[in-house]
Parts: structure tokens; sequence; C-alpha cells
């Protein structure tokens, strides 16, 4: 298997809710991330699906470090990134990058699409005059922006071609591993295959690893090599990505794609959908033993007492329920 | 398969940047043209107040005083014969040197507190803002006489004591600003590339927030001329003989009923340019809002 | 039987600094009573302005509706005055918002914002109201109706304010519930508890839904006919069955071919539809699909196609498909 890039080790963010004008006491936690490690492959994507709230956007920025993690360890080139100080990281920031969700957001208003592209070039004074113009034309024209366009603001481009300005910027550095925050989940879905397509190509031309975080679950099946399934900030399920899709453990997973609806009316009418009950608990107040618990259809007597271990069920097939004697401590 | 054809032709709008946009849409107001259009007329007028009429404001024309307009004296003179007109000239340039000095320390000192306040958050945005929240708390006027007090008399102490009073009002604004601008992605991103605080504040912040800024600061400006206008008539702005518009008010009102026009000149001069200066900060605030753009 | 609601030949346009944006632009389609239909398309194709139509929300002076005619139950309600159009609206036609926090009244208790229909269409007084909402609130599947009734939108969660939208939309049992797009913001599990939620209110009373989304799947699973948008115009529609087997327009075949399928195996690339969708203050001459499609002939830049029928009860707009070819659909 290909070397690896990234490896994370219990990671966990927790962050304090306080009460008070002048002394601040805390009164809970909120549990975004409690305790999740894997390993990212040199050219490989990791997809990681969950819905909202369950912690996927605060760990991909865990693993940056734009959230400093509460415990845990995120390993790179030998060296842990929490122990590092900002300063120690920005030679770092080079290999690691970003892409967001929201192409509006994500791009400062006022800068010209060159300043966008260019600007960590700038900021770690790599290129100066016409060899930045330069190397700001070739990212265009890798992203599929015609390099004229260089002048223009934000506001003059749809949302697929800032997501493409997005993805230039990320690439500027050349790095090993970007993280993408649902990359495509604000676009079109005609769009939405474009961009997908673009990030393959990349990854072929430049073995770049990507941690794919979505929601949309058909997406993550077409891009992924392997699949993280999270759920309130715990692991579900990890696994290669076919293995997955055709096997799911987790009665979560098996949920989930049950609620994906099949653009096929013919398949929708035999299909039977798996509704789950009630709300996503609150991350300040976890259910005990297993989270998934209160929602759970397949749950049993021994699910609120007892926590799961996420644990290799066989195949390299990682699951955290009781259902399956690996996950008993 | 579908071949692909011009896959990226942008959009064929006009192409400008944001504040190209904002002035063209200021330039739609006409109020707010009117407004700037008053502001540029009067400072050039006060800056070529001697080209325009041959009187200084401090001359005296013991002979002729208290006359009502006339050819001679446009606007009349006042108890000590001093030309009207002309000190209504002169006294523009102390209101919109008042208006200016005092925003440039007002923004001099709210900018990086307020910029501070807000990036770093946490405790240093306590301490900065109860501070801010204590001065808030006294009426604005008193902390200044205390100020000149203390500081002296001279004009540039006035400008120092309006500024010094001032600033906490941008100082809010910036930390707001900066704060609500704090959480967007395009400063996650710049953070992902390397960049630290300094640079992102300078860079990223600073400039987006520009927009209230810039409406605030003209807001400010009446109100500095008008709080001078205010210690000039209490007796302790502006020293006599430099003319203010607040002075020349003052000695008009005590004789408001034999010669109402002493009164009435300088009063109305002070209305305009404020009516001005809001004109021009209400149309900023409209031209500058991203949400009003299409 | 008439249809219930009957739109025909909308044309809705917003005049902004720029010009004018032809967002809905001839725009027809009928509702049977008791059918769900479903407007797909993309963002910018016009579905929810004319929706938005329907109701007379358009936002004015900006926003138009320049011609054609809309009758619910054989009036036109285009015609009504505007106090007419009120009693319409909650009480015959209502609607369900994409995004529940910002089309709740932040300051209004949740019990309050549901019999303010009541209130005004029934002439309920505040407690009957109070109560019927608590009602209506345990209908839609919110635990403890009776306490929650009093709590204000932000102490509700994202589903739960959808609900909550969900009760104040049947209220006073419309004949048409308009969802436009009720759920974007929430997730997949949530997205299944909230559709399964309408169908059955709709199917127990007999009630007509459009639903407007662009997600294929949805649509799949609970329309019975389907209208594709884009650009302002209708492109094509039919039965779901028809339109998705057998697309008789090359975006429709487009949208469905991008989007990457759970049930079937995986492809190596997908296959996106090039390019953007058009300006829609200068839209170009002939289809307006014509820069993205890889089927064009000559006469697809000369004129608009208009919506005829190629297969019974199966209507597209398009050059191509109307002289009988249809390369783009796959050979089953």
């Amino acid at each position: 298997m290909a070397e690896i890039v990234i490896e994370v080790n219990n990671l966990a963010k927790y962050f304090p809710v306080t009460r008070g004008i002048f002394r601040r006491k805390k009164i809970a936690d909120v549990k975004a991330v409690d305790g999740v490690s894997f390993t990212i492959h040199k050219g490989e994507t990791l997809g990681l699906v969950g819905e909202s709230g369950c912690g996927k956007t605060t760990l991909g920025k865990c693993i940056l470090q734009l959230y400093r993690p509460t415990s845990g360890e995120v390993i790179f080139e030998g060296k842990d990134l929490c122990e590092m100080s900002d300063k120690e990281l920005v030679p770092v920031r080079q290999k690691l990058q970003v892409i967001f969700q929201d192409p509006y957001d994500s791009l400062d208003p006022r800068f010209t699409a060159l300043d966008i592209i260019g600007e960590p070039l700038q900021i770690h004074k790599i290129s100066k005059g016409k060899e930045y113009n330069d190397r700001v034309a070739e990212l265009m024209n890798l992203v599929g922006l015609a390099p004229y366009m260089a002048e223009r603001y934000p506001h003059e481009f749809s949302g697929g071609q800032r997501q493409r300005l997005g993805i230039a910027r990320a690439l500027a550095l050349q790095p090993e591993f970007i993280m993408c925050d649902e990359p495509i989940s604000a676009l079109d879905v005609s769009i939405q295959a474009q961009i997908i397509n673009l990030l393959d190509d990349l990854q072929q031309k430049f073995g770049v690893a990507y941690l794919f975080i979505s929601h949309d679950l058909s997406v993550v099946r077409h891009i992924s090599d392997r699949v993280i399934v999270m759920y309130l900030g715990k692991v579900m399920e990890i696994s290669n990505r076919d293995e997955l899709y055709k096997n799911p453990l987790h009665p979560y997973t098996q949920a989930l794609l049950s609620a994906v609806p099949i653009p096929d009316p013919a398949v929708e009418m035999n299909r039977e959908v798996i509704v789950l009950q009630g709300e996503v608990p609150s991350p300040m107040n976890p259910p005990t033993g297993c989270v998934f618990h209160p929602r759970c259809y397949r749950a049993f007597k021994d699910c609120p007492k007892i926590i799961p271990l996420l644990a290799d069920a066989g195949g390299g097939h990682q699951v955290a329920c009781l259902l399956y004697k690996t996950s008993w401590p | 398969m579908a071949i692909a054809i011009k896959s990226t032709k942008a959009f064929e709008r006009p192409h400008h940047s944001l504040w190209g946009d904002a002035i063209v849409r200021l330039r739609r107001n006409y109020f707010a043209m009117i407004g700037l259009g008053f502001i540029v007329l009067l400072a050039i007028a006060a800056i070529c107040a001697p080209l325009i009429t041959h009187y200084g404001f401090a001359d005296q024309h013991l002979t002729e005083i208290l006359q009502g307009p006339s050819w001679k004296h446009w606007m009349g003179t006042d108890q000590l014969g001093r030309d009207t007109f002309a000190r209504l000239l002169y006294g523009a340039r102390t209101s919109l040197a008042v208006g200016i000095f005092t925003q440039f320390i007002v923004i001099c000192i709210g900018l990086p507190v307020g910029a501070s306040a807000g990036y770093m958050g946490g405790r240093v945005d306590n301490y900065i803002m109860r501070f801010v929240d204590i001065m808030y708390a006294f009426p604005d006027i008193l902390l200044i006489i205390l100020l000149r007090s203390v500081l002296g008399g001279s004009i540039y102490m006035l400008f120092l004591a309006i500024g010094l009073v001032g600033w906490v009002n941008i100082a809010r604004l910036v930390r707001g600003q900066i704060m609500s601008l704090k959480s967007r992605d395009y400063i996650s991103a710049a953070k992902a590339m390397g960049g630290m605080g300094r640079y992102i504040t300078w860079r990223h912040l600073l400039p987006n927030s520009l927009g209230p800024i810039i409406v605030s600061v003209t807001f400010n400006v009446p109100r500095a001329i008008f709080t001078e206008a205010a210690l000039s008539y209490i007796g302790i702005g502006v020293k006599p003989p430099t003319p203010s518009w607040g002075a020349m008010i003052q000695d008009g009102f005590n004789l408001i009923f034999s010669k109402p026009y002493m009164l009435l000149f300088p009063a109305i001069a002070l209305a305009l340019l404020m009516l001005a200066f809001t004109f021009l900060g209400d149309g900023l605030r409209d031209a500058l809002d991203p949400k009003l753009r299409r | 039987m008439t249809p219930l609601l009957q739109v025909r030949n909308i044309k809705t346009y917003f005049h902004t600094q720029d010009g004018v944006v032809k967002a809905v632009d001839g725009v027809s389609y009928d509702v049977e009573r008791g059918e769900t239909i479903a407007l797909v398309g993309e963002s910018g194709c016009g579905k929810t302005v004319s929706a938005l139509s329907i109701l007379r929300l358009v936002a004015e002076p900006a926003g138009k509706i320049m011609s054609g005619e809309i009758l619910f139950d054989k009036v036109d309600l285009l015609k009504l005055s505007d106090e007419e159009m009120r009693k319409m609206r909650g009480a015959k036609i209502s609607i369900i918002f994409q995004e529940p926090l910002t089309s709740l009244n932040p300051v209004l208790t949740i019990g309050r914002q549901i019999s303010e229909g009541l209130e005004f269409h029934k002439n309920m007084s505040v407690p009957e109201g109070m109560q019927e909402a608590t009602r209506l609130l345990k209908l839609v599947g919110i635990p403890h109706p009776e306490r929650r009734v009093y709590d204000y939108p932000h102490q509700f969660s994202g589903g739960m304010r959808q609900r909550a939208m969900i009760a104040i939309a049947i209220a006073c049992q419309p004949q048409l519930i308009i969802a436009d797009e009720p759920t974007t913001v929430v997730d997949v599990t949530i997205q299944a508890q909230l559709l399964e939620l309408i169908k059955n209110i709709t199917k127990e009373h007999n009630t007509s839904l459009i639903l407007i989304t662009h997600n294929l799947g949805i649509v799949a699973r609970y329309a019975k006919r389907v209208f594709v948008m884009y650009a302002g115009n209708i492109v094509e529609y039919g039965s779901a069955m028809d339109v998705y087997h057998s697309p008789c327009h090359p975006y429709t075949a487009g949208l469905l071919a991008s989007v990457p399928r759970l049930d079937e195996p995986r492809k190596t690339r997908l296959q996106p539809i090039e390019g953007q969708p058009p300006d829609l203050i200068a839209p170009p001459m002939g289809c307006s699909f014509q820069d993205r499609c890889g089927y064009c002939i000559g006469e697809c830049q000369k004129e608009t196609p208009h919506l005829s029928e190629v297969t019974p009860n199966h209507y597209a707009a398009c050059c191509v498909s109307q002289k009988g070819s249809r390369q783009w659909q796959k050979s089953s």
C-alpha cells in the first residue's frame, strides 16, 4: 500500500460552553470530535460522510490546525502538527491545503482572481513578476479557466467558476494533501460533475491525497477509495469504498444508504426506506454507551451501557457496533 | 457524447470592481451628489477665502457695527463691525478642519484598538470593551470639557479632545465588523495558506470592513463640527478672534430679536453643512451596502 | 375532470440595474387534484419564481408577472384583488419554504405562527388557535407539542423547524401545497422523515403538491409527473417513468447522466454537462440550451423550440427530438 501521508490518532475537539460575565465558568463541553483515528495514504481519496453535527467539518479543520485539537495527534512528515506553533506551521502549510464549500464565502470579494490564486505564492514569497503571472495563468488553465479573466472579481464569476478558482488556489503550492470540505454541495447538479471530474484529473496528474468531506453518499462513492462514516463525533464505520456500499455493516450506514433516493422511479417504487426516528441528539449531551442507540432500529439492551470499539470485523472493514463481536471491549 | 462548447464563457456584464460599482451607485443618488457638491464648494471657498472677500475675519469697522445685509457687507456686520460673510468663510475653515482632523485622530486610535479587540478576542477583547463601555457611560461633552481644561486651549488641543472622546464609536464598529468577518471561509483559507494575524488583518479584514467605517466617519464629521460649535457657543471652543460658526451663533443669539440675521446666517450655514454630510453619508451607506448591489 | 391548477403561459420578469431578467418566460403546467408533480431544474431556471408567481409573492416593484393566467379551481388568480388573494394564501394554497430559519418570525412563538392563519382564515380566537396548533404539532411529529407550542423558532432544530413550517402550511387544510426545496437544508435522514410526512399528509387529505427541487432522486421517489425547467422555460414534461427512462430533451438526459447512482456500478468518469446556464437578460436566439448541447442542428440556433408531444403524454421542446431522433437515450 502507498505510504501514509497523514496519520490521525485519537483526535478530540471539545468546545467549552461557559456562563458568566467576568469569570467564565464551564458548564459543559460540546464534544464535536471525540476520539477519531485513521490514516490517509499518498494519492488516495478518503471520503468522510455524516450528517450535520457529526463533526466532519470540525475534524477537517483540526487536521489543518485551523482549530487546535483538544487532544490527540496529527502526524505529518514525522511531526505532530498539534505540537507545533502557528509560526512553525507556516512552511508546513504549503503542503496542506483546503477547498471550501461555499464558493461565495471562500474568496475575498475585494481580490481579483489573480490575487486570489496567487495569494499562497505571495505569502510564501515564492515568485514575483512575470514568473508569478505565468504560474497563475498556468493554474487557471489547469482548472479550466481562461487566463484573460485574471483581472475579474469573484462576483463576476459563476458558482462553478469560483470553485475552480478555489481549487487553483489550493494547487498553487503543489500540496500533498487537500482537505475538500463539501466542495460541490453549493453547486448545481450539472456543474457538480464537472468539478468532480476536475478533482479526479488533478489527483491523477499530481498524486495529491484528498480528504473528501460530504453528506452526498452517491458522490462520495464515486470519488473515494476508502470511506469513513461519522456520527456525533465518533467513527461508526471505515472501509474501502466498494465494500462499504455493497455490504454496510453499521445500522446507521444502512439507514443513510436507504435514505438516499435513487433517480429512477422504477427502482424507487420497489425500495424499502428505513426512516430513522427522532432527531440528532445535541453533542453537548451525547447518549451513553453507543451514541447512535436512541435512533437505532436494531438497538438492544446492552447498547446504552457499553461503548462499542471501532474494530476490524473482517477484511479491513472496521465497524463500531455491538452487533459485531469484535466491537465488544 | 456531448462536446464541450464554450465551457467557460463569463457573463458579459460591464466589468468593474466593488469600489467602482459603489461609485456608480453613489453618482446616481442626487441628494448625495448635492451634499458632496456643497461640501467641495464650501471647502474651495474656504481655502480661497482671501480671493473672494477683501475683508479679514478680524478686521473691525467700528463705524459700521451691526449693519444689515448691504452691497458693502453682503451679510452685514457683527457687534465689532466685522464682516459677517468673511467670518463665515473663514469660519468654514475652522469647521472643516475640525471635521477632518478629529476624524483622523479617531481613526488612528479607534481602528487599531477595535481591530485588536476583534481579532484577538478572549480576554484582550473583554478588557478593551469594558474600557470602551466605561467611556461610553460618560456624556461626550462633559468629557471633552474635562479634557479641554487639562490639555489647554489651543485649537490643536481641541481636535485632540474631540478625537480622544470620539474614537470609541469607531472602535466598537471595527471590532464588530472584524468579529463577523473572522469566521468567513476566505479568512480560514488565508490561515490555511500560512497567513498570520497581522497579514490577515491588513490584507483581508480591514479592507472588507471599510464600508461601514467610511459611513460612520462621514456621519461623525458633522457631529464633531457641531460639538465644536457647541463648545465655542459656551466659550471653550476656538479662541477669538479665530472665527467659529458656533461663536457666531452665540453672538447672534444675544441679539435674536433686534438683529435676527446675525443668528440666521451662521445657523443656516451650519445646518446646511451638517445636512450635506448627512446626505453624503446616507448615499455612501446605500452605495457601499453589498446587499443592495443587484 | 378539470385540473385544480392550470398555469397558462406565465411570464415573470425582473427589472434590474443591468436589464430585464426573464426569470419565467412562458411556462404552463397543470396539477390535478390530489396529484404530486415535480418542478425540476437547477438554480436560476425559474422554478421557484414560477411557484411564487402562483401565490403572487413575487418581489415588487422589480419583479412583475407580465402576462399569462393562473386558474385555480377555474378562478384566475392574477385577476383577483389583493384582499381576495390574501384569502387564498394559506387557506386554499400554501407554501413551505426552503429555509425555515428566515421564513419563521423569530419573535413569535411557533404556536402563534401556526394559529395566525387560523385566526385570519377561520376566525378562531387565540386560545382556539393555540389548541389547534398543538394538535398540528403532534400531527407533524413534534414530541411534547403542548410545551413546544410556546417555544420560539431558535429553540427548534432545523428538522423540527421544517416540521413547524409544514404544520403552518397544512393548518387551514389547503387544496394545494407548494413545497419549495423543502429539504435542501436538512440532512439525508431528516429529509427522508420530512418527505414521508408530506407524502402521508397529502395522501390523507387528497391535497395536491407541487414539489420544487433540483434533486432527481426525490422526484423519482415522490412525484407522479415531472416538469423539467431550464432557463425560464419548461423543456420537457411527462410521467416520471417516461421522463426518466426515455428522456426526450438533451438537458434531461444530460442531468440524469451526470448524477452518480448508488444502484449502478461505479463509472470511472462522470458525464457532466459542460458550460453554464445562459444569461437570462440576453438569452441566445433560438434554443436556450444550444451552447451546452452536443446534438445541435441548424434549426436550434434559429428558432426557439416549443413543447410538442413526442410520445403519448410526453412533451419536449427540442428541435432534434421533434424530428424523431433521440441519440442520447441509452439503448436498453
